[in-house]
């Protein structure tokens, strides 16, 4: 801790009489923005998300038949 | 179908009775989901080969589309495929407008959008082919599939396709579409539920600033600070801390005040004390400038036990999905109603509140009648077994009266409509249920007791403070009664049994047991009296090929001839599954005489399936040894059917509904734990008595022949009766048992039970059996070690804790620090449950969504899919993936 601000006097301090509010007022959007997120129903499903997001966009060229009956046979 | 008797021609080992058993070649998987496609099914040139219509109709539609992906995403995922269900119908009653306004939204000008629940979504491949909808359907916006609980969110434009297209596609790709409407209940539910991770949200963002605004106050009091910025900070933490007590713990209030107007010392109570002491003290000493404040303590607790809450709601989500999306299905849907005047007059499908009495409508094979009526012409045999706990299939002709809800097992039916929907039978009885479920008291359990005592104690040790201190002046007073409620307050007492119980939700549901209610936990400590239904609980509730005596070959093709057919004796074969050893593969000359048997020519074999007369007609006897086991089947209940093999008596099968192979040793452990096992059926009094006695129960605690208000009287008059040393458990299956589920203490549907008794239960089973009933009580046994141990610890320490704060001891400071502590105590004592954790290894199937037949249906691929192929027009039977 530095002496100035022992004393709680020095002229640096001053500072967080508008930086403490601001942060808060950011840290306070962000929790706007959550329960906003929360009432539209974005955390509703948790489950499919997860998968949706391994999909490939990309088109891939249709299987050869020939290749489906060699798709495993459960033992 | 005709494919069957066309490939004659392929090559393969042939057959002789008795002869070595071959194998046969390596099998060819079903293109679609991959079981091995039956020989008799194998289409010679074509190099994609399927195990059923179904799979076959799928593929087509999946490929012609050009979503080939879906199969490469299946294997990515390792999703296990089953055979594809189509059902083939027409969904025009989709386009219902009635229907519509009830079931679909307007968004805007020219868009809607529906819910359907799908069957058969199983894993996140069908995510990508549902929601690939868009791109073969013009007119459909967007699909979103929730894979939690199978239900799909589409949004079309009525101007461009209507929703039974939509349904059609749907269906044709394998997932039977069904309109999902939304209770008010789930609605709320949901609402709660956004609410409750919003105000989860605000409580955890504001403790943490909190701990940083008070870790300046604390650092402020040892080294210094001056009193412009001490006011600033201490204001600061006044107005974090106010969206925490207004907002987030709102409902410890609410609880609170409801417990207090209903004159219960609810849990909340002392809780909504602590904080609201807390926080008027510590508003006061703000303004006032000068004492300590708990802002940082009292977010930290309301976010510590907000979370908690939501782990056990998401714990109780898992179990209330399925149950949520089958109650927003109604378990009849639809009828055929015939537009012309003829007989076999076109029929349209219409919603069932479309009828009016008088109507005509066509009950075809395999489907569910969907009124109550009269028949105008045709013969099967119907299923009660939902209904009235009858295993046994019922003969109908023209003038009998049926109920809606019985499966039709034979040919089609005409009905003339009496009654639909609510007015029906089963209508009757699911309003019961939805009564006899809003009738069911909240459990004041052994938590809330002790919460009782401990907020009455500690109201006490608040005045004797407040005394001990009033010399010392007032605001010492104050300031230590403040010390003490927050010190004191319970928040470990609040953590310590949801987060045991929501340990100890998942688990059982991990191992197959879904617990919609956590009450039924606290109320299974002690059970006084299990009710088990018959038919479909201890039974399988089908018949089925239960004894067999002669070579297995022969049952192989008595097997493949009865696919032929579609009376209940046939279903009986095709449902059994066993070892197969080698696969038909040409059926000819199928010959089906009434009320004895058939008769047919399987590759160059004759072969005769029926009664003694039947197998006897072509001169055959029936051997000594034969006649002694059909005796002795008849004897245990069972009906023999016998089986010629060119022209010598080979076989006899014994059929009938059968104890399921864990019912005996389940009532047998729940009796020596000194459980009262009853059994109520709706069977027949006879065939009930040999069960009980099968299972070694007294004559007196088996009862037969009840209707479903019968048995919801009995239980009714169980739950209500005194000198009972514990709780009613029912168990059962069917809509029958649906209002003595509701009625019970606790309910348990048991696995394949209907919509209706999912709704009703407190816990239902997706593993097969009655077993798991076992593993309840055990959990429940296990659950309250681990209450008692955690409500121990949080006792002592609140105890400990206030004697300090009386004494004098504790300043604000260490009060917050030894909070937490406590709290960790009773998370890891929770975290370290054994609860449930017997069954895990044993359900291993269960664990993959596959059941046990299923199972061994696919280890046995062969039989499973010649089964399945006959089945294949014999849409919905019932059981089916419910």
């Amino acid at each position: 801790m530095i002496s100035g601000a022992r004393q709680g006097e020095g002229p640096d301090v001053e500072t967080i009489f508008v930086l403490l509010p601001l942060a808060l007022l950011i840290a306070a959007i962000a929790v706007g923005f959550f329960i906003w997120a929360a009432r539209t129903g974005q955390f509703d499903d948790l489950d499919t998300p997860a998968v949706r997001i391994l999909f490939d966009d990309e088109e891939v060229p249709p299987l050869e038949t020939a290749a489906d009956s060699t798709r495993r046979v459960p033992e | 179908m005709t494919g069957r008797r066309e490939t004659a021609s392929l090559v393969g080992p042939g057959f002789s009775p008795g002869g070595p058993r071959d194998p046969g070649p390596a099998p060819v998987a079903c293109a679609h989901c991959g079981l091995a496609v039956p020989a008799s099914l194998l289409r010679e040139g074509e190099k994609a080969q399927f195990c059923c219509a179904g799979c076959r109709q799928v593929y087509t539609l999946v490929r012609e589309w050009g979503f080939d992906q879906y199969y490469r995403l299946v294997d990515q995922q390792q999703g296990v495929l089953e055979p594809a269900r189509v059902t083939g119908r027409s969904f025009e009653d989709f386009d219902d407008d009635r229907l519509q306004a009830e079931a679909t939204e307007t968004i805007g000008t020219d868009r809607r959008r529906t819910r359907l629940y799908l069957e058969g979504v199983h894993c996140a491949a069908c995510v990508w082919l549902v929601e690939k909808l868009p791109a073969a359907i013009p007119g459909v916006d967007e699909v979103r599939l929730n894979l939690g609980n199978a239900v799909a969110e589409v949004t079309w434009r009525p101007a461009h396709t209507r929703l039974s297209s939509i349904a059609r596609a749907l269906d044709r790709l394998g997932y039977t579409p069904h309109v999902h409407r939304a209770s008010r209940v789930q609605e709320a539910r949901r609402a709660e539920d956004r609410t409750a991770l919003a105000r989860l949200g605000v409580a955890a963002a504001c403790a943490m600033n909190l701990m940083f605004l008070h870790g300046a106050l604390y650092a402020g009091e040892y080294s210094g600070m001056a009193s412009p910025y001490w006011a600033f900070f201490r204001w600061l933490s006044f107005a974090v801390a106010v969206p925490v007590l207004f907002f987030s713990a709102r409902p410890f209030f609410q609880t609170a005040l409801a417990g207090l107007r209903a004159r219960i010392v609810h849990i909340d109570l002392p809780v909504a004390i602590a904080l609201g002491g807390a926080f008027a003290a510590s508003a006061w000493n703000t303004v006032r400038g000068s004492g300590p404040l708990w802002f940082d303590s009292l977010a930290m607790l309301v976010a510590a036990l907000l979370g908690a809450r939501q782990v056990q709601r998401s714990a109780q989500r898992a179990a209330l999905e399925r149950a949520d999306s089958l109650r927003g299905v109604a378990f009849l849907e639809f009828a055929r109603r015939l537009t012309g005047d003829g007989l076999d007059a076109p029929a349209v499908e219409v919603p069932l509140t479309a009828l009016s009495p008088g109507d005509r409508v066509e009950v075809r094979s395999g489907e569910l009648v969907p009124v109550d009526g009269i028949v105008l012409c045709g013969h099967s045999s119907l299923d009660n077994a939902v209904l009235t706990g009858e295993a046994a299939a019922l003969p109908v002709k023209a003038g009998d009266a049926v109920n809606a809800g019985a499966t039709n097992l034979g040919a089609r039916l005409v009905v003339r409509v009496e009654a639909a929907g609510e007015k029906t039978r089963v209508g009757a009885l699911l309003a019961i249920v939805q009564e006899a479920l809003s009738r069911k008291p909240a459990l004041l359990g052994r938590t809330d007791l002790m919460a009782r005592r401990f907020v009455q104690g500690l109201l006490v040790l608040a005045a004797v403070t407040a005394v001990v201190w009033l010399p010392r002046g007032p605001e010492v007073a104050l300031e230590r009664v403040v010390a003490l409620l927050v010190v004191a307050c319970p928040c470990a007492l609040g953590l310590s049994v949801p987060l045991a119980v929501s340990v100890t939700l998942m688990r059982a549901a991990r191992s197959g047991i879904f617990i919609k209610n956590p009450d039924a936990l606290e109320r299974l400590r002690t059970v006084d009296t299990a009710v088990l239904d018959k038919t479909g609980t201890l039974t399988e509730g089908r018949a089925r090929v239960a004894r067999w005596q002669g070579e297995d070959i022969v049952l192989q093709f008595a097997r493949a001839l009865e696919a032929q057919s579609s009376h209940p004796v046939a279903r009986a074969f095709r449902d059994s599954s066993g070892r197969p050893i080698w696969v038909v593969r040409t059926v000819e000359d199928v010959i089906e005489v009434p009320g004895q048997g058939i008769a047919g020519r399987l590759d160059g074999h004759d072969v005769r399936v029926g009664n003694r007369a039947h197998v006897e007609a072509e001169g055959a006897t029936v051997p000594d040894d034969l006649a002694r086991f059909a005796a002795r089947s008849v004897e245990e209940g069972l009906s023999p059917v016998f089986v010629a093999l060119d022209g010598r008596v080979a076989g006899v099968a014994g059929i009938g509904d059968v104890l399921r192979p864990d019912a005996r040793g389940t009532v047998a452990a729940l009796r020596a734990q000194g459980v009262r096992v009853r059994v109520l059926s709706g069977d027949h009094p006879d065939v009930v008595a040999r069960v009980g006695a099968q299972l070694g129960l007294p004559e007196a605690d088996v009862l037969g022949g009840l209707t479903p208000e019968g048995k919801r009287d009995i239980v009714a008059g169980l739950v209500a009766g005194g000198g009972r040393a514990g709780a009613v458990v029912m168990v059962g299956d069917g809509v029958n048992d649906a209002a003595a589920l509701a009625l019970a203490d606790v309910g348990i549907a048991v696995h394949g039970g209907m919509g209706a008794t999912i709704v009703a239960a407190d816990v239902v089973l997706t593993r097969e059996g009655v077993s798991p009933l076992l593993d309840i009580l055990d959990g429940a046994r296990g659950l309250r070690g681990v209450v008692h141990r955690n409500l121990g610890f949080s006792l002592v320490y609140n105890v400990v804790a206030s004697a300090l704060v009386l004494a004098g001891l504790v300043g604000p400071l260490l009060a917050a620090v030894l909070m937490p502590v406590s709290s960790l105590t009773v998370i890891l004592s929770s975290a370290l449950t054994r609860t449930f954790a017997r069954p895990v290894g044993r359900s291993a199937a269960g664990h993959t969504g596959l059941e046990p037949r299923a199972a061994a249906d696919r280890a046995s691929g062969h039989t499973a899919a010649a089964v399945r192929e006959a089945a294949c027009d014999f849409r919905g039977t019932p059981g089916g993936r419910a």
